[in-house]
């Protein structure tokens, strides 16, 4: 097909502004799979995309269009994720494109990440569309967040669709829009070949399976292939594009979008971000990657079952592959052995990683607390970054410590304004702005410590506004801060898989809290086991899993015996998914506990 | 030695924690059922000719809610059929509300000379909660019938709104009227039985509570002089039941009637828990068991362990030797040592301290690979 009917393009939205289902939509309307076929949000392929109702995984498909103008178009869309941790997916998929359906929401208007998304879009110089999504609902007041679009944004909003997805009303609309106002690919096909790779994942008999997106020149299988970040030289064994399964077409040639297989084995030759070429006719230079990922939340991986470390490897480097934000380094605790120090964009992105090794590598793990990376100035004038609270070098060493810092954007209406402010002063945050967006919604600006909002402050906006604020973040850089290392002792043992960086005012509150946690999460022993908090070396809060009393089986005669055995294996059973903190027994959750700040 | 358990599956209303095979409606179908059992038995009579037996048990249901001429033929058809001592301990298993002099002269004649009387508790209300059809007046007018005899009662802890004087006062009634043994057992709500909604509903003392109902238990029995030979079993000097000890040490046993259990050669099997189904099997002139499975070495070291544990004797280390061709403090040095803390372990024995024996399951589980 001639480039001049091809258009590359994604959908950005606030996360539940309807992204899946428009997608779900486009593909009904373009014929891509029958109404029989429908399956709801087809391209959240994992489970765990669909249980949550959220999208993870960028996810490509190819579409055909008879437009009104007679000629038919090549769509090649990109489904991104909306939730704010996975802003690394969208950016990738925004390189791949050169236009993107903007989505708002008829009756909630403007939000966090929408803004957060266009200002991605930008950056890459995307043509954008902006699409009113969900007219049917009766709180529907497009021709406001019409005028919120052009005010808060500055786009012309004049054009949009008006759009009911979920109804399938005004899907043609979009169509015909996603080729008026989006340009088609430009880019030599006699060029020699770059192709930016924007996703990947590893197939079990193909290899690792890149998602590409073809700038200049032409790929088929036989090729001869190489990336600029390794010499290793591979033949393409398929190339084909997204339909949204992989459906294997002869050439990818500039302006496409599709995949190349090659029969790449070793997952750390390719990388999310760099640019195939071919081996006997390279290109001078690579194309722009991204950015580098910066990693916002880190934490402790280790399998529960010690010697499974090799398996966790393996699940963990696959998982890259198919995650570029992911980042990881070896670590070992001496409470839980060998495991991963693991980078993730956000607690959401931590909870799904967790997830897919347990659910896609049968693996069971244990997590530790969430920290950020705080930057520690020693006294002999070195500087380094410290995520895990057990690599703090002692006091007397430490000068003083830098934390990470956000501007945080809050949109609500401005019923909740009192709840909001007080939740920021209690998270530490500082107060920048505030504007009036319209009579219904007040845009709040904030500077917060990281480390206070990675743990629940999203959860807790969101119960605080019942649903109504959105809230997204941008790294603002360090400040100085008061800091202490929280240790956790248990039977007298320091727990270093426990410990914390905190803010020395919150200390003692949060010394406390984790004390009750851990006691309600440890189970009662056969002796009593004293759980305290301490700063170096001081301790400032205890509390005592008292020794099991009762743990017998009243009765065991003849008809029994097989019965009661069974009970007791099943005992042994739910033993083996504790670790053995010393003499203590503490089950894979308790790791987690560390999270729970407050019982609201 | 090997022992003897005949079930008789019927009672004269189902108490509200029974999971046991147990009908209050089908008391007319006593008779047939004694006569499968006969037939049962008369059918294990050439396999087993070679055991020797020291106990015969007939528990339930209520047994004594059957005619007692029933029983008699059953202990009759027992010695029949089976090598059974002569010195032979014969226990039944009574309801106070289902007794009667006549009965018991019956029992006694018959060759019962022991007798396991279901009391549970002194108070009235509480009885009436678990459903019992008797009173305390009941049981008293049973222990005197029973007056010289060796019996046991049944006492439950654990119940709803049980106060430690109403355990006390249970013990002591029992001690009263003669028990020279006393089972203690922490009621168990069972999945399915209306106790388990109590305890849904929060309504049963918790874990610790019971451990002080029985520790207060435990040594208000030793004040009386019944020493503790099994977590839940109290017996004056020589009275301990021989039947349970033979579980306890991993004996082989035959049972007889429906949801009986055996274990014979290693070989542990059940009969069906239905009486239709064991009425149509026997009177098919076939065996009526529904589950049968052959216990490994490992599985037999696992279970003598587990059972050994329970009793305040603990494992035998000599006899330990004779079955496994082991010995015990060395194969399991690693877990004695990690367990020094709540075992006692001499050239002779390793057992379970006393104050530690109502905590066992963590500790016997251990032992297991």
């Amino acid at each position: 097909m001639n480039s001049k009917n091809v258009r590359n393009f994604c959908i950005i939205a606030h996360i539940d502004h309807g992204k899946s289902t428009l997608a779900d939509r486009l593909m009904e309307k373009t014929g891509q799979v029958s109404k029989r076929e429908m399956e709801d949000q087809l391209l959240d392929s994992m489970d765990i995309e669909r249980e949550r109702g959220i999208t993870i995984k960028l996810t490509p498909v190819r579409m055909f269009y008879t437009a009104k103008d007679g000629q038919e178009y090549e769509l090649n869309l990109i489904d991104t994720p909306g939730h704010v941790d996975f802003t690394y997916e969208v950016s990738r998929s925004l390189a791949a494109c050169e236009g993107a359906i903007l989505i708002v929401d008829a009756s909630q208007g403007v939000e966090a990440q929408t803004l957060a998304n266009v200002y991605l879009a930008l950056e890459n110089n995307l043509e954008i569309l902006p699409v009113i999504n969900k007219i049917d609902l009766p709180s529907a007041r497009p021709d406001e967040v019409k005028a919120e679009i052009e005010e808060v944004i500055g786009l012309d909003a004049s054009y949009a669709p008006l759009v009911s997805a979920k109804e399938g009303i005004g899907i043609e609309d979009v169509l015909e829009a996603v080729i008026k106002y989006f340009p088609s690919p430009e880019g030599n096909t006699k060029a020699p070949l770059r192709a930016l790779i924007f996703d990947s994942y590893y197939d079990n008999y193909k290899g690792v399976i890149l998602f590409v997106r073809i700038k200049e020149g032409r790929v088929k299988s036989g090729d001869k292939i190489k990336t600029f970040r390794s010499d290793k030289i591979y033949e393409v064994v398929e190339t084909g594009v997204f339909s949204p399964n992989l459906l294997p077409k002869d050439e990818l040639s500039a302006g496409d979008v599709g995949y190349i297989a090659a029969s790449i084995k070793s997952i750390l030759d390719v990388a999310v971000g760099d640019t195939v070429t071919l081996a006997d006719n390279p290109a001078p230079e690579p194309l722009a990657g991204y950015k580098k990922v910066q990693s916002v939340v880190f934490c402790g991986i280790y399998p529960l079952d010690g010697s499974r470390f090799n398996d966790l490897k393996e699940a963990i480097l696959k998982l890259q592959l198919n995650d570029a934000s992911l980042i990881f380094e070896p670590d070992n605790s001496v409470a839980l052995g060998f495991g991963f120090r693991c980078g993730f964009l956000g607690l959401l992105h931590m909870e799904i990683i967790q997830e897919r090794i347990e659910r896609e590598f049968g693996l069971e793990i244990i997590t530790t607390a969430p920290s950020v990376s705080y930057k520690v100035v020693k006294t002999d004038g070195e500087t380094l970054f410290v995520d895990n609270p057990s690599h703090l070098p002692p006091q007397s060493e430490i000068e003083h410590m830098e934390e990470p810092i956000v501007k945080a954007d809050i949109y609500s209406p401005p019923d909740y304004l009192g709840q909001i402010m007080d939740l920021c002063r209690e998270k530490r945050g500082t107060f920048l702005q505030m504007t009036y967006l319209d009579k219904s919604r007040v845009r709040l600006e904030y500077d917060l410590p990281l480390n206070e909002i990675i743990f629940d402050f999203f959860d807790s906006i969101k119960s605080r506004t019942r649903g109504y604020a959105s809230f997204d973040y941008e790294l603002k850089g360090y400040e100085r801060s008061k800091l202490v290392k929280l240790d956790i002792l248990l039977n007298g043992e320091p727990c270093d898989a426990l410990s914390m960086i905190v803010h020395e005012d919150s200390a003692y509150t949060r010394g406390r809290t984790l004390c009750e946690n851990l006691k309600e999460a440890i189970p009662r022993q056969l002796f009593e086991v004293p759980v305290q908090a301490a700063i170096g070396g001081k301790i400032i809060a205890r509390e005592t899993v008292k020794a099991v009393r009762k743990d017998v089986l009243a009765k065991c005669y003849g008809g029994d015996i097989t019965r009661k055995k069974k009970l007791l294996e099943k005992q042994k059973e739910g033993k083996k998914r504790m670790r053995s903190i010393g003499s203590v027994e503490v089950p894979s959750e308790v790791f987690m506990q560390i999270l729970k700040t407050n019982k609201d | 030695m090997a022992g003897i358990y005949v079930h008789i599956p019927f009672c004269k209303s189902k108490c509200r924690y029974c999971d046991f095979a147990s009908f209050s409606d089908k008391l007319c179908y006593a008779e047939s059922y004694m006569a499968c059992v006969y037939r049962e038995m008369a059918k294990r009579k050439e396999e087993l000719k070679n055991y020797s037996f020291n106990t015969l048990y007939i528990g339930g249901g209520t047994p004594s809610v059957i005619d007692e001429s029933y029983i008699a033929m059953l202990v009759a058809a027992a010695k029949k059929n089976f090598n059974l001592s002569a010195d032979a301990e014969i226990t039944i298993e009574m309801n106070p509300g289902t007794v009667s002099a006549r009965k018991i002269g019956v029992y006694k004649k018959c060759g019962i000379n022991r007798f396991s009387v279901g009391l549970q508790t002194a108070v009235n209300s509480q009885l009436a909660d678990l459903g019992r059809v008797h009173t305390l007046n009941e049981f008293v007018t049973c222990a005197k019938l029973l007056k010289g005899e060796n019996f046991s009662a049944d006492v439950m802890i654990g119940l709803k709104n049980q106060t430690a004087e109403d355990v006390e006062k249970t013990i002591e009634t029992a001690a009263a009227f003669g028990a020279s043994h006393i089972s203690m057992y922490a009621l168990t709500p069972e999945d399915g039985t209306p106790v388990y909604t109590d305890y849904l509903n929060g309504e049963l003392p918790d874990g610790d509570e019971v451990a002080a109902l029985y520790e207060m238990g435990v040594k208000r029995l030793k004040e009386l002089g019944f020493d503790r030979y099994e977590v839940s079993n109290f017996a004056k000097k020589g009275k301990e039941s021989r039947h349970n000890l033979n579980y306890w040490r991993r004996g082989e046993y035959i049972g007889f009637g429906v949801s009986a259990s055996s274990c014979i050669n290693d070989v542990r099997f059940t009969n069906t828990f239905d009486l239709d189904e064991y009425f149509k099997c026997i009177l098919s002139d076939n065996f009526a068991v529904i589950d049968r499975q052959e216990i490994d070495k490992e599985g037999q070291e696992e279970e003598y362990i587990m059972l050994a544990l329970r009793t305040e004797r603990g494992i035998d280390t000599a006899d330990y030797k004779s079955k496994f061709n082991a010995d015990f403090a060395k194969k399991y040095s690693s877990q004695i040592k990690r367990l020094e803390r709540f075992l006692s372990v001499d050239e002779k024995s390793v057992k379970i301290k006393p104050e530690h024996l109502f905590v066992q399951n963590s500790i016997i589980i251990e032992f297991f690979n």
